[in-house]
């Protein structure tokens, strides 16, 4: 096998004294796309909060070295009486104007020098998912985790993020580990899908995961694509 | 007579810029009413500088570092709410206050007493203000980032732990030299209203910010001023004055 960005080995994590995820391995190369699947509750976010290094674990979890990841974490609000601009929250990265203009126009977001003097409390749920993504690779990390990218947000807003993401997967080449707990677009673009619920239920291609029966097996029901 | 003014305004417009500052991160992580507590947590300090003749930031800071670990260690060990925790020491601290506070300095104690800083107490609050300033400034983006998300935040490298107990830090130190302007009961509003009014009129951050200085350093000036024309106490105009910006603030609010 070639150089793995990730691998991850028997890996246990307990929340309070619930086992949230349990004996997990699986691994991912440079320039792939791996999706995690599961129904809500899952421990999809957790997972990706662990690799991080946010919980506690036991197990093995390692990363390549001097590694630089990039997080879209599914809580990001900013509150109403902040009024942050989005240039503002730019610069807590330190980066020049054409790095931010260059960020928001993988994210599909034009006329950027108007819409970087917004406030980000004013933005839709969608253009401040898009702006937090565009935050996170500014600095081209070699990595970007996202969870749920597309929750809570409207069709249209979904259908943005969702080329967005796929021209940048296409452009750059890209590692991008996404989860999500719904089955879309996004799962057919994946090299590898974990399919979760505590314990990997399946883990591989696309095609060989997304089928009828693995589905029912997933969510505990009938769902087709 | 006219450089013992010099001395207050000076001392008032560094403490007012600052704490205007302070005050715009104290709103937005919801930590208005700490400022307030931490003023009242004070006084014991305060009493006894007043007693003794030194200086009352002197008095207040390792009174005030007591009370910050003391409301730590309790949380550490009873889990209870924070605010619950501040409520006890502050009150603790009040009540010790009152039993040796002597009558004649309870006004200074309360709404402060700028009316007698020499030169050393001049230079070393200005020094301590331009030190907290400079320190919050390079926490500022920090602070804010993990406001908006903790996990985001560490993911970025940025120690959370450590810049809360530094911010925590340098609320204790413009509390501590706040106390001088407006005394431990007044403080609070040192540090909440310049930014409070400030939010009216920002539309990004920097305004935001810098507007809350700027009310700091004006509430100072203006309340010291009028000390100086109706000879009643400076820290209740230096409230006031903030108070009537935070209401004319009001006539430019932007949604």
């Amino acid at each position: 096998m070639a150089n793995p960005i990730l691998k991850v080995e028997n890996l246990n994590v307990e929340l309070g004294r619930e086992k949230v995820i349990e004996d997990l391995s699986f691994d991912l190369e440079e320039k792939e796309i791996l999706v995690i699947l599961g129904p809500n509750g899952a421990g999809k976010s957790v997972l990706l909060r662990t690799l991080l290094g946010l919980h506690q674990f036991q197990g093995e979890i390692n990363w390549k070295k001097n590694i630089h990841i990039g997080y879209v974490p599914d809580d990001f609000d900013v509150p109403q009486d902040l009024p942050l601009s989005v240039k503002e929250f730019f610069q807590f990265k330190k980066v020049n104007l054409p790095e931010m203009l260059q960020a928001l126009q993988w994210m599909g977001i034009r006329d950027s020098l108007k819409f970087l003097e917004k406030r980000m409390s004013i933005l839709s749920r969608g253009q401040l998912r898009r702006v937090l993504i565009a935050w996170v690779l500014v600095d081209r990390p070699d990595i970007i985790l996202l969870d749920e990218p597309m929750a809570s947000i409207d069709i249209h807003g979904r259908q943005i993020i969702y080329d967005s993401l796929v021209k940048l997967w296409q452009k750059q080449n890209q590692t991008i580990i996404l989860v999500s707990h719904e089955i879309g677009e996004v799962v057919k673009k994946a090299n590898k899908i974990l399919a979760l619920n505590k314990k990997i239920l399946f883990y591989g291609k696309p095609e060989e995961i997304i089928t009828p029966q693995n589905l029912a097996k997933i969510y505990g029901g009938a769902i087709s694509l | 007579m006219e450089a013992q003014f010099l001395y207050s305004l000076i001392t008032g417009i560094f403490i007012g810029g600052v704490a205007g500052y302070l005050s715009s991160l104290m709103i937005t992580k919801r930590m208005a009413l700490v400022g307030d507590c931490l003023g009242h947590v004070a006084l014991p300090g305060v009493a006894l500088a007043l007693i003794y003749g030194f200086n009352v930031s002197l008095g207040a800071i390792p009174v005030l570092i007591l009370g910050i670990v003391l409301i730590w260690l309790f949380e550490m060990r009873t889990k209870l709410p924070m605010e619950a925790l501040t409520g006890v020491v502050f009150t603790t601290s009040v009540a010790i206050a009152f039993l040796f506070l002597p009558e004649e300095k309870v006004s200074a104690a309360l709404i402060g007493d700028i009316s007698q800083v020499g030169f050393w107490d001049t230079l070393f609050s200005v020094i301590f203000c331009i030190f907290t300033f400079l320190v919050l400034r390079k926490i500022f983006s920090k602070i804010i980032l993990t406001n908006l998300s903790e996990n985001l935040a560490k993911v970025e490298h940025i120690k959370v732990e450590r810049y809360n107990f530094i911010f925590l830090a340098c609320i204790a130190i413009v509390v501590a030299l706040g106390v001088k302007v407006t005394g431990s009961l007044l403080m609070g509003a040192l540090v909440i209203t310049p930014a409070a009014a400030a939010r009216n009129f920002a539309s990004n951050l920097s305004q935001y910010s810098y507007g809350a200085l700027l009310i700091g350093v004006i509430s100072c000036v203006l309340g010291i001023l009028l000390f100086k024309v109706f000879a009643l106490p400076a820290g209740p105009f230096v409230i006031l004055t903030a108070s009537l910006i935070f209401l004319i603030s009001l006539i430019f609010k932007k949604i």
